[in-house]
């Protein structure tokens, strides 16, 4: 089995070094008037720069632009669109990272592209594919709240925010994005809204073109719905292994039609795997699924590490792999 | 019953108690002094010589409202779980996490095995006891919260890193009770975030107070409160200081649902945002807990922390929390 290397979304946009600490510098300067938006942008671009480097330095083979310029995963995308605006804060599920609710006044609507400029920087400045990852409609209507004014019923805001994204997928996939993410980790906490993600993936999977288009859940337990994300109209799911013990017997018993990114790298905690540990599950699953592809990734973005752990736990992808083949040759 | 518990403690207290939940804002000149010490300008000892000076505005601050059970007002603390860890064995500091937007703190990294080493906040309520007749609380941070924020490096789940933490902190709760605290708070604010983990953080809180001798309270808020009602009715405490006004009085729904068996800290103020509210809409929050709720089992305090409030906001809702309360209490 091909074992290719990825991170998952989001990487730390501080760290202990002055040269990390640009951003927020920057940020807070522009805060009291003296940098403008422009110095703002420049430091995001630096580092993503930085991000990017990282990643390609520890040995990735699929690199994401880190979601360097993303405030959070909800309010970046849907603070974009027409129709919504942008509240208080509110925990981010089970993490002690917060986002800013949106507020739907009116059917979301996208108006200007959302992460187009943000994966053209980055394509230019990564020697290795980029992948691009969007927060899920469903995820979205369920993180949202709706004013009297509002799209509506719950489904016809996730119908609104499912066009605008799949319009954005359309755009992504015509500017040469070859691997597009679409995180949803909300359905496991409402399985049984089920059938309304198979829908608004159903739109989105229309509008792909030639990108690979993959569906990530984390932050809970995927194996009660192992057997319906394996129906799903896209063509890799990206699963978080941490939550879920009997997951890798789970995924080695039933096999999967679709190619799996496989979560076996705890994205929230700082404690190193052991390789040896980890390349046997990816043993078990190669050997009893017949999968000729898989990803390595973290089980989430790596936002929630401190820097040089985020550093560390990409090289421990490497050394996973190492250990693999190893097992292999 | 909790009323014969704080009368055996010998603590006797108006109708409807007014507190408050455990952080107040730090004053520009102790804001100044911790910035000075990061940058070595200043002296440990001349930090802690502006945070007594704060610890004492906020004790004559509280008096001078009229509040009835007082707090230090953590002016000697950066971070609710980082100080715990800053001061117990077992733990080394992480680096820079986001908390939101453009704000990042210390993630705490337990790598070792944890240990209480000596008191860590007994000094301080010594301290501030000291400068008052009424009651001061113990206040400190529970172990499934300290868990919960930290990465978890020396055990083998987050349930046994919990407990370990759990029997530590018993270790400051009976140094806080041999000092002379008679109630003390363990805040939880963690625990309604994962409901499957509640029982977890029960068990630690029975490792933490079962059989000691004084008054518990334990604070939670900003979670999925109706996946843990009427779970959270087991902790072992006498008081749960709940976030009430942030999110509408819901949890009203719920108690009416299935009867609320405990005394309370009814939040009444929010303190996410810098608009004092009006005293006729403090007062008609007040009267709705009072509509549910028993009234000899409510104290009433804001929803959390005051600490990202402006000195003056926070004074101001502290005046709407006791003004509310004597207007209700006949």
């Amino acid at each position: 089995m091909e074992l290719v290397l990825a991170n998952h979304s989001s990487y730390p946009r501080i760290g202990d070094d002055a040269g990390h600490q640009l951003l927020r510098r920057t940020i807070a300067q522009r805060d009291k008037g003296e940098k403008t938006d422009q110095d703002v942008r420049a430091a995001e671009d630096r580092l993503t720069e930085l991000a990017l480097e990282e990643q390609i330095a520890a040995g990735l083979d699929l690199v994401t632009d880190g979601q360097i310029r993303w405030y959070d995963p909800v309010s970046h995308l849907a603070g974009k669109l027409a129709g919504v605006h942008i509240n208080g804060l509110l925990r981010f599920f089970d993490t002690n990272f917060y986002f800013r609710q949106p507020v739907v006044k009116a059917p979301p609507r996208r108006s200007e592209p959302l992460l187009l400029e943000e994966f053209n920087f980055a394509r230019k400045r990564s020697s290795r594919p980029v992948k691009v990852v969007l927060t899920g409609p469903y995820t979205l209507t369920r993180l949202s709240i709706q004013s009297q004014d509002g799209a509506g019923s719950f489904e016809k805001l996730l119908e609104a925010y499912t066009s605008a994204l799949a319009e954005e997928i359309a755009a992504l996939a015509q500017a040469g994005a070859t691997f597009i993410q679409v995180e949803e980790p909300a359905i496991l906490r409402s399985p049984k809204d089920f059938t309304w993600l198979e829908q608004s993936l159903k739109t989105l999977a229309a509008r792909r073109g030639a990108a690979r288009l993959a569906l990530a859940v984390y932050f809970g337990d995927p194996a009660p719905l192992y057997d319906r994300f394996q129906t799903l109209p896209v063509d890799a799911l990206v699963l978080d292994f941490t939550y879920s013990p009997g997951l890798v017997d789970t995924v080695a018993q039933k096999g999967s039609s679709k190619v799996l990114g496989l979560g076996l790298v705890d994205g929230r905690n700082t404690r190193l795997e052991d390789p040896a540990s980890v390349a046997r599950q990816i043993e078990q699953v190669a050997r009893r699924t017949g999968l000729n592809q898989a990803y390595l990734n973290p089980s989430c973005g790596l936002e929630y590490l401190p820097r040089d752990r985020a550093q560390l736990k990409l090289r421990q992808l490497a050394a996973i792999k190492k250990t693999f083949l190893g097992s292999h040759a | 019953m909790s009323r014969a518990k704080l009368h055996q403690l010998g603590i006797e207290l108006p109708l409807l108690p007014t507190t408050s939940v455990g952080s107040f804002p730090k004053p520009d000149y102790l804001m100044k002094a911790r910035a000075d010490f990061a940058k070595k300008k200043i002296t440990r000892s001349e930090l802690e010589q502006a945070e007594r000076r704060a610890t004492e505005f906020w004790i004559r601050k509280q008096e001078e409202l009229g509040v009835d059970v007082l707090v230090d007002g953590e002016m000697y603390r950066g971070d609710m779980v980082a100080y715990f860890a800053e001061h117990m064995q077992g733990f080394q500091q992480g680096g820079l996490v986001r908390s939101y937007g453009n704000r990042y703190y210390h993630k705490p990294i337990i790598s070792g095995e944890v240990r209480w080493k000596g008191p860590i906040t007994v000094d301080w309520w010594k301290f501030a006891q000291g400068l008052t007749t009424r009651p001061v609380k113990g206040m400190l941070t529970g172990a499934y919260t300290v868990m919960d924020w930290s990465f978890i490096e020396s055990y083998p789940d987050r349930r046994s890193a919990c407990l370990a933490l759990a029997k530590e902190i018993r270790k400051e709760v009976e140094a806080l009770i041999e000092a002379g605290a008679r109630i003390i708070q363990i805040d939880e604010p963690a625990t309604s975030v994962r409901p499957e983990e509640l029982p977890t953080a029960i068990e630690a809180m029975h490792v933490t107070t079962d059989g000691l001798p004084a008054y518990f309270i334990t604070h939670i808020c900003y979670g999925a409160f109706e996946q843990i009602y009427p779970g959270m009715l087991d902790f072992p405490v006498d008081n749960l200081d709940l976030e009430m006004s942030n999110s509408g009085l819901d949890l009203l729904a719920l108690f009416r649902k299935h009867r609320y068996t405990k005394d309370i800290s009814f939040g009444i103020v929010d303190v996410h945002t810098h608009e004092v509210e009006a005293e006729p809409v403090v007062e008609e929050r007040l009267r709705q807990a009072l509509e549910t709720l028993p009234k000899d089992a409510v104290w009433v305090d804001p929803d959390c922390g005051l600490k990202t409030r402006s000195v003056e906001e926070a004074i101001a809702k502290m005046q709407s929390v006791v003004t509310a309360a004597k207007a209700l209490r006949n």
